[in-house]
């Protein structure tokens, strides 16, 4: 071979690529009419709502598995795949009914035990479903649409535990899928919701395809949240993975997508200045910011540590950091659970409340335990919440006079470290920030962060009897006046014991383009009801 | 020729070696646990643990190396532990967007940069040439996200000329992949256009002062030919060479280019698994990124032989 031969011979491939590109046929764009083009939160990573337990996860999944119950816009359960349920006398014995033409998108028909293999792999992971194990004398079907889970103790919560929409929800699979180890991926994505998933078109960190159901038997009801009938009015809806916020405003303004489910505030103006983008509050639900003490350790093991850090802290310094000017976005939170809902309550907030006293806060931590040594505060820097928060609380600290090791880190690296429960100085760490959702924080089954159960506690560890002594009681509870008195109670000694300290509530935004209409508020984004003209 | 190529290849399989081990012994050591960013906020210690232990992160060192090792080996590349997906199946998937970008930046970096500093050259010390080099300075200084959105605002946001984001497979035609490569493919291009620029430049000077250029103007021919086929083939070796080792500046531009563009590349998948800490996908593109090194610089020796017949391997 000599280099004239190798010369003749790329000429020759570089040619038979271009005159291969050319004669590509072009795409259809008839196509797009009934295509609802979505830039989500976040990248669909996976795709098995009971072994990942993000957000993006839950909110791709409520369209391809159906819930036996969904909670509506009043945070009430409401019936969904099941037609009808009958609970024993002593509260013990739980029997349901599925609705007849349920079906799964192989065209198998959804049958219970479908149900009882999903239940069965749900409750190994959901906080709730965990509760229901630990009474449970069995979970059988019965007959094809009917079955029946009996209890050794009355579990009140169970139609919320099947309709909650806190991740891991309870979603129905086929058996065959269901029986996999909850701990491992699905191998498969087939449900019986109103879209189809795509997996064949499925890149993840780029774009997920979900195809319209033409089986799907929606409820008579107007749809509400994950509740109601669920009527896909788009063929189809691309998720469009854009992970740079200046790119995914400026392709919503281009119309090269459709819906942005998440803007950051910074951009909010110049999208609202657009004639024909609509911006709107996302989820009236919002989210609770937050910053975790490490319970086990000095200086925070000390409650007289705690309670001076909660007496100087300014929600309002939080707030602003994370959402700016734009008042409507947010609001101080003299306590743990999310306002505007039927628990909320501020019992037991001075300590949040009026003017921040950073004298008072030197005073108590004059009389605590404190000598000086370093807090080590852990803080995401590629989380805008979370590194805002973390630049607050560093001053914060600092004007209080305690010594500050400020570790600033990946999300990644967050994640691994606040599970250390070595000292401080020896991997582990003294506080670490984060956020709640709202609608994760309206009730206290679905609310891992404010349990004080010590060494089984989220991550800071907690050990509060008081508050335990309350959440036994709101689940005792047997109407709702009872269940306000005891997150009462829970709320005032979650306060006086610091589980943690809340920084605040705050509202995010969602933008779409005017051709697009049916978005309805709530903790995720619903599809359904959902069209597109063109 | 086959034979040295032969040699340089099998030369290559020990360097793949250190890279392997250097990769994995790096990730084992840094901070970070994709167990915990699998169970997500709201789960336990214990779940996180448990999750752990299914993944196989729980074994020792060596085991996981080994293991890791083995499959290699054997062909397989592992699977993601997010997606569930074969690793060899998610670069495959992202493979045509990244070197798309990387060989439209790269033919528009020569036919664009070659010729300013061969240009340059030619009117050394001229306003030509100051304006030449003003411009790659300027090129060079700027960031590449900063130039991708300042393109993006003006061709994409203003005039509506191009798209602002994502690919379109080359399979759905010309245009239509072009359309979306154009803006990153300037982008991209602007750093490495500057940098080609400038060497061309530099090196046409020293050749265009040697004397058989000076007998080429005696003997009457025209500048053109005397530029493009008698001074740039001589200057072409240092062109050639960091052409090549412009590739890995190509490569991490990419990883920068595409998250502004929403591109879905292997710069994406790089980011996106990192940030996860998805072991298997990391090491799987760094493999692939440090063949791909080798390659091009076995690429640019086989080349040196072809403009200059004078090597001789």
């Amino acid at each position: 071979m000599d280099r004239r031969t190798v010369l003749k011979g790329l000429a020759g491939v570089s040619g038979l690529a271009v005159t291969g590109g050319l004669s590509m046929p072009a795409l259809s764009q008839g196509a797009a009419a009934r295509t609802l083009r979505f830039v989500p939160q976040a990248n669909l990573a996976n795709f098995d709502p009971i072994w990942g337990t993000q957000y993006v996860v839950r909110n791709a999944a409520a369209m391809v598995w159906d819930t036996l119950y969904g909670v509506d816009a009043t945070l009430q359960p409401q019936r969904q795949m099941v037609e009808s349920e009958e609970v024993s006398d002593d509260g013990l014995v739980w029997t349901f009914r599925l609705r007849p033409g349920l079906k799964f998108h192989d065209g198998e028909p959804v049958l219970s035990k479908d149900v009882v293999a999903s239940l069965t792999r749900w409750s190994a992971r959901d906080p709730m479903g965990l509760m229901l194990k630990a009474i449970q004398n069995e979970l059988t079907a019965v007959d094809d649409r009917t079955f029946k889970w009996a209890l050794k103790a009355p579990y009140p919560k169970m139609l919320l535990a099947l309709g909650k929409n806190s991740t891991p929800c309870a979603f129905i699979m086929p058996e065959r899928i269901a029986q996999t180890d909850p701990f491992k991926q699905i191998p498969d994505y087939v449900g019986s919701g109103p879209m189809k998933f795509a997996k064949g078109e499925w890149v993840p960190g780029a774009k997920a395809v979900f195809e319209k159901f033409a089986d799907y038997a929606p409820r008579q009801e107007k749809a509400s949240w994950l509740a109601g009938g669920k009527q896909m009015l788009v063929d189809r809806i691309e998720w469009v993975v854009i992970p740079d916020p200046a790119t995914a405003a400026a392709a919503l303004q281009n119309g090269e997508v459709d819906w942005w489910e998440s803007p950051i505030t910074d951009l909010v103006p110049s999208l609202k200045k657009n004639r024909n983008i609509n911006v709107d509050i996302a989820d009236p639900l919002g989210n609770i910011g937050s910053f975790r003490m490490n319970h086990l350790y000095p200086p925070f093991n000390d409650v007289k540590v705690r309670r001076a850090v909660l007496t100087a802290l300014s929600q309002e310094d939080y707030m602003r950091a994370l959402v700016g000017d734009d008042n409507a976005l947010w609001k101080p939170l003299p306590g743990f659970f999310t306002p505007d809902t039927p628990l909320y309550t501020e019992e037991g907030g001075e300590i949040l409340k009026g003017k921040r006293d950073l004298a008072m806060a030197k005073k108590l931590l004059a009389e605590s335990s404190y000598s000086g040594q370093p807090v080590t505060c852990v803080v995401a820097q590629d989380q805008p919440i979370t590194k805002a928060q973390g630049d607050v609380t560093a001053d914060l600290l600092k004007q209080m006079g305690m010594n500050v090791d400020f570790v600033a880190t990946d999300w990644g690296t967050v994640g691994s470290r606040r599970a250390q429960k070595t000292p401080p100085g020896q991997g582990g760490w003294g506080m670490f920030h984060t956020w709640h959702a709202g609608a994760d924080c309206v009730n206290p089954a679905v609310y891992n962060a404010v349990r004080g159960t010590g060494d089984k506690a989220w991550f800071g560890w907690p050990t509060s009897a008081n508050v335990e002594k309350e959440v036994a009681a709101w689940f005792e509870a047997k109407n709702l006046d009872e269940e306000k008195a005891a997150v009462k109670r829970l709320n005032k000694a979650a306060l006086e014991d610091v589980v943690y300290a809340p920084t605040g509530f705050f509202l995010s935004y969602t933008a779409w383009r005017k051709n697009v209409s049916g978005i309805a508020k709530g903790p995720l984004p619903f599809f359904w009801d959902v069209s597109k003209t063109a | 020729m086959v034979s040295y190529i032969l040699r340089r290849v099998l030369s290559t399989l020990p360097v793949m070696g250190i890279v392997a081990l250097f990769v994995f012994s790096l990730l084992y050591i840094a901070p970070g646990d994709p167990a915990a960013v699998i169970a997500g906020d709201q789960a336990s210690p214990a779940d996180v643990e448990r999750i752990r232990q299914s993944l196989g992160l729980d074994r020792p060192f060596l085991v996981q190396f080994g293991s890791w090792l083995w499959n290699i080996v054997h062909g397989d590349l592992g699977t993601s532990i997010f997606t569930n997906l074969p690793v060899a199946k998610m670069i495959a998937q992202r493979i045509e967007p990244t070197f798309s970008l990387m060989a439209i930046t790269l033919v528009l970096t020569i036919f664009v940069a070659v010729p300013l500093g061969v240009v340059a050259a030619w009117k050394a010390g001229s306003w030509v040439d100051r304006t030449i080099m003003a411009f790659a300075v300027f090129a060079f200084s700027l960031p590449v996200f900063v130039v991708g959105y300042v393109l993006a605002y003006v061709f994409a946001l203003q005039f509506e000329w191009l798209p602002v984001q994502g690919y379109t497979p080359l399979a759905a035609g010309l245009w239509p992949w072009l359309q979306n490569l154009i803006l990153p493919a300037l982008a991209l291009g602007s750093v490495y256009i500057a940098l080609i620029a400038r060497i061309t430049r530099a090196s046409m000077l020293e050749v265009l002062q040697q004397d058989y250029v000076r007998t080429a103007r005696a003997k009457g021919l025209g500048q053109q030919n005397i530029l493009f086929v008698h001074a740039l083939k001589n200057a072409a070796v240092p062109i050639v060479t960091v052409i090549g080792i412009g590739i890995a500046l190509l490569i991490g531009g990419a990883v920068v280019t595409e998250s502004v563009f929403a591109i879905p590349g292997l710069g994406r998948l790089t980011i996106d698994a990192i940030l996860r800490r998805d072991y298997p996908v990391i090491q799987g593109i760094v493999l692939l990124f440090s063949f791909l090194y080798v390659l091009v610089n076995l690429m640019v020796d086989v080349v040196y032989t072809l403009v200059d017949p004078r090597i001789r391997y």
